[in-house]
């Protein structure tokens, strides 16, 4: 498993509705409106697979086969065989231009963006790179340089940290774009950046400064619509409430830690994600201290959070 | 005394000093305690047996002993105590016996709560949790589950055995100031509120008992595995909120970080002078080093590991080893480094190593590595710059290339090659690769540099020469001038090669160029790349390592290929 594997599945999970959504709130906060729930599932399946003769149902996108850098697409074979005979494996000429990569995500007219993430070593990220942020176009499966974000000042002399962009995640209700790098950062320094980003302009739109972010998520809670982030230093878990412009509202306000749970005790989040049908944010935690140790060691854990209203916040469930 | 060091530290950071004055306790001093002698005498007894448990350390009512035996005669609740494929016994140990609770019970059908115990097993080998729950009227096992990497409570008298290893280890005297008695000790189970902690890279059974004094808590983490301590470490009390545990990997890297990431440290022994410290990508790195006042090297380091593997084309890696925290490091450093003594045959001192590991947390498992770097400094002027993989890797055809970077510290130096009648200089910068047809001279020696000073040395490469089982390097060597205005790797570098190159592309060939610039009367680098070939070959295993079952619990055998040249004084 690589640290920041990303399998996306091509088929549009936006099929239906749950009747009854365990995380449909309307309160009223003091300061704003309430937000009507969304599901916040918009990607499509891109155009330019059509007639590849790929199989929807059994084809994800990934940034994380082990031998193959870049951006794939695979499909697993009838019986659900990922490593098996019998599978396909697809690359872009284009899709191993920007090193190995990492986070991914997909809008919702079917164009793929993704980020690098050097694996192991440097030679194919170098530090000048891994602010960039690169789109696949649904149309062509031509990957581009989509934005550049700002570079931090050292990036070629802090070679004691190697990374830059390490999160996404995507607000389908204003299209946009959150990243968050940790380009800059030290041992000493929260110097990263969350940017919001326009997909339709290609432009930052908001930004939040000194954040080192490593996994995140989007859900509507309690007629709030929030970014939850897990922090890159530690095993805190934040969130930050989201215009319907997809700017930032507010400031960050702790959520709560996984610290000394599950088997390791001091796991980064490095992906969030939200179940409609049991109300749970699922919260995917490893080991991480940036650096570049090998991938076999990254045992990773899914930590499971109901909200209780009542009380209004999360709570470890298992 | 921050870091454990004399006050010639230059201290350029910030870590508090809890962090600088935590002990890492000596992984080789295994110490032995004549407390758990009769412990460890039931476990090997307990593992000479048909089902090798062993039986609760604690007292037990008559109910809950029949619930054990229930228990341990229950092929379903033993299906872990053997290894599968061998029947090699693995340690196992039944930590408590409980009168069941309802919750206890889940779908259990056709049994009274009140009939049942709960029957918990901890497998050292494994680190997994057996539970199981017990009908002591039907007689039988109702319920069964395993958790891995799981461990449950202690038994009280582990806790006790805890208290009385950190009580009677040197490094809790040392950071406490008196030996503390065993009343000072609170909650030395995991499970409780103040000091839980965890053996994340040994994943072994850890406690940490914990005693204060002054308004702070000293940590002593207790391997109950191994019936060692761990290390341990001062924490501030009487915050309010969740307290962070001091674990192992905690203590580790906050310690290396703190006291060998951040600041250089001096070294002064027979003779010899240097600073030393962890680079982010460059391994250990030495700094003016000289002897008896001389000048010797500017600086010493180990560039990358470059490992590929001939069955699959491409197939490999490009490691780099150094700090585990904030670094480009692939495989990190989690002790501190060592200044070890080196005897001769006569078991005579004749000099001393700095040695530093670097290790996947899951060696010796498959893909996972350990590079252990050594840096020897004899009493007659000598010294080598070496290096050695310990396996395991990802297979048994690899090939592990170590990239030394050595920069001599004279300003100018010459640098010859013996062609098998006497020492011929090269003029340029250049690379050549020890093999078969290479001349040494009648001493050994391959190379020489000689300086401006009149001094200078022979170079001698590994050559299956060394006592220390070496094969010999099959080395390319690299001299390419130091230049004043321009860094060739004097700071720290990233990954300067692939993983795959079979030839002299190791990466140091950069630094020549098309266009090799004049090295005679020069400030010179030297580039070594060994190239070492793994075998696991029964009886002759090199560069490898092994797991071995000893008292039920996973030890490592290890199989070093050491590489990397001596420099002997020319006299």
């Amino acid at each position: 498993m690589m640290i920041f594997n990303t399998l996306i599945k091509v088929a549009n999970e936006q099929t239906k509705k749950m009747a009854l959504l365990p995380l449909v709130f309307l309160f009223f906060s003091c300061k704003n409106e309430p937000v009507a729930y969304q599901d916040n599932e918009c990607k499509a399946q891109p155009s330019f697979i059509k007639n590849m003769g790929y199989n929807p149902a059994r084809s994800a996108f990934s940034t994380s086969e082990k031998k193959t850098k870049g951006l794939v697409l695979l499909q697993i074979n009838a019986t659900g065989d990922t490593t098996g005979g019998g599978r396909k494996l697809y690359q872009h000429n284009t899709w191993a231009s920007a090193g190995w990569l990492g986070p991914l995500q997909i809008d919702p007219n079917g164009n793929l963006f993704v980020g690098p993430v050097p694996v192991i070593n440097l030679l194919d990220n170098p530090p000048s790179k891994q602010n960039i942020i690169y789109k696949v176009d649904a149309a062509t499966g031509i990957m581009n340089p989509f934005v550049q974000l700002p570079l931090a000042i050292d990036s070629n002399s802090n070679l004691a940290n190697p990374y830059g962009i390490l999160g996404f995640a995507y607000l389908c209700q204003s299209n946009t774009l959150y990243a968050s790098t940790v380009q800059g950062s030290t041992r000493q320094q929260e110097n990263g950046v969350l940017y919001a980003i326009a997909t339709s302009s290609a432009q930052i739109i908001d930004k939040v400064k000194h954040t080192d972010i490593l996994g995140m998520g989007i859900s509507y809670i309690s007629g709030s619509r929030r970014l939850y982030y897990g922090s890159a230093r530690n095993s805190n878990v934040y969130s930050i409430e989201l215009a319907e412009n997809g700017k930032f509202g507010g400031k960050p306000i702790f959520e709560f830690s996984i610290a000394n749970l599950g088997p390791r005790g001091d796991d980064k989040v490095r992906r969030i994600k939200f179940n409609k049908a049991t109300g749970q944010m699922n919260l995917y935690g490893l080991e991480f201290n940036f650096n570049l140790t090998a991938p076999t060691e990254k045992q990773e854990t899914i930590y499971n959070f109901n909200y209780d209203a009542e009380q209004n916040k999360w709570i470890y469930a298992n | 005394m921050a870091c454990n060091n004399n006050n010639q530290s230059i201290n350029i950071h910030t870590y508090d000093d809890d962090v600088k004055n935590s002990i890492i306790a000596n992984a080789d001093s295994l110490l032995t305690f004549d407390f758990v002698a009769a412990n460890v005498k039931n476990i090997q007894v307990a593992m000479k047996a048909n089902i090798p448990i062993l039986l609760c350390g604690d007292s037990l009512s008559e109910p809950q002993k029949l619930a054990q035996n229930i228990a341990i005669n229950d092929a379903t609740f033993t299906q872990f105590v053997h290894n599968k494929n061998n029947n090699t016994p693995y340690r196992n140990e039944i930590f408590a016996v409980y009168p069941a609770r309802s919750s206890d019970m889940g779908n259990v059908k056709n049994a009274t709560v009140a009939n049942c115990y709960k029957v918990e097993m901890y497998n050292y080998t494994l680190n997994l949790t057996s539970i199981g729950i017990v009908d002591i009227n039907q007689k039988k096992l109702v319920s069964f589950a395993s958790l891995e990497q799981t461990q449950p409570e202690i038994p009280q008298y582990l806790q006790t055995i805890a208290i009385k290893i950190a009580i009677a280890s040197p490094e809790v005297l040392q950071a406490y100031g008196i030996k503390p008695n065993e009343a000072d000790a609170l909650m030395a189970s995991t499970k409780t509120a103040l000091n839980r902690t965890r053996c994340e890279r040994s994943r072994h059974l850890c406690v940490a008992p914990t005693f204060t004094k002054e308004g702070k808590a000293l940590w002593a983490i207790v391997d109950l595995t191994d019936y060692k301590l761990v290390g341990v470490r001062w924490t501030n009390t009487g915050t309010t909120g969740a307290v962070t545990p001091i674990t192992q990997r905690r203590l580790q890297d906050d310690k290396i970080t703190a006291c060998f990431c951040e600041k250089e440290t001096p070294l002064e022994k027979n003779g010899w002078k240097m600073n030393y410290m962890l680079t982010s990508s460059d391994g250990l790195r030495i700094a003016q080093v000289s002897y008896g006042n001389q000048p010797v090297l500017q600086s010493a380091k180990l560039v990358d590991w470059h490992v590929s593997y001939s069955n699959t084309d491409g197939f490999g890696y490009s490691d780099a080893v150094g700090c585990p925290y904030f670094s480009q490091a692939a495989v990190i450093a989690f002790e501190p480094p060592k200044v070890l003594t080196i005897k001769n045959e006569s078991n005579a001192a004749i000099g001393f190593a700095l040695e530093q590991v670097f290790k996947s947390e899951l060696w010796p498992t498959p893909c996972n590595y350990n590079y252990t770097q050594r840096f020897e400094f004899y009493n007659d002027g000598s010294f080598r710059v070496a290096a050695a993989s310990i396996g395991r890797g990802c297979g048994n055809d690899g090939t592990y290339r170590p990239v030394f970077r050595i920069a001599f510290a004279s300003e100018q130096n010459n640098f010859a090659e013996w062609n098998g009648s006497s020492f011929v200089p090269w003029l340029v910068e250049k690379w050549q690769l020890q093999n078969a047809a290479t001349a040494y001279n009648p001493q050994g020696f391959q190379y020489q540099f000689t300086n401006n000073n009149g001094g200078g040395y022979y170079v001698q490469p590994g050559n299956g020469l060394f006592a220390d089982k070496g094969r010999g390097d099959n080395a390319y060597c690299y001299i390419t001038q130091s230049k004043a205005m321009v860094d060739e790797g004097e700071a720290d570098l990233i990954t300067i090669g692939p993983c795959c190159n079979t030839d002299y592309q190791q990466g140091p060939e950069k630094f020549i160029g098309s266009r090799p610039d004049n090295i005679q009367n020069k400030k010179l680098v030297m580039w070594y790349v060994a190239q070492l070939k793994n075998d696991d070959t029964k009886g002759k295993e090199y560069c490898w390592a092994e797991s071995v079952l000893e008292n039920g619990i996973y030890v490592t055998k290890p199989y070093p290929c050491f590489a990397g040249p001596k420099f002997i004084p020319i006299k």
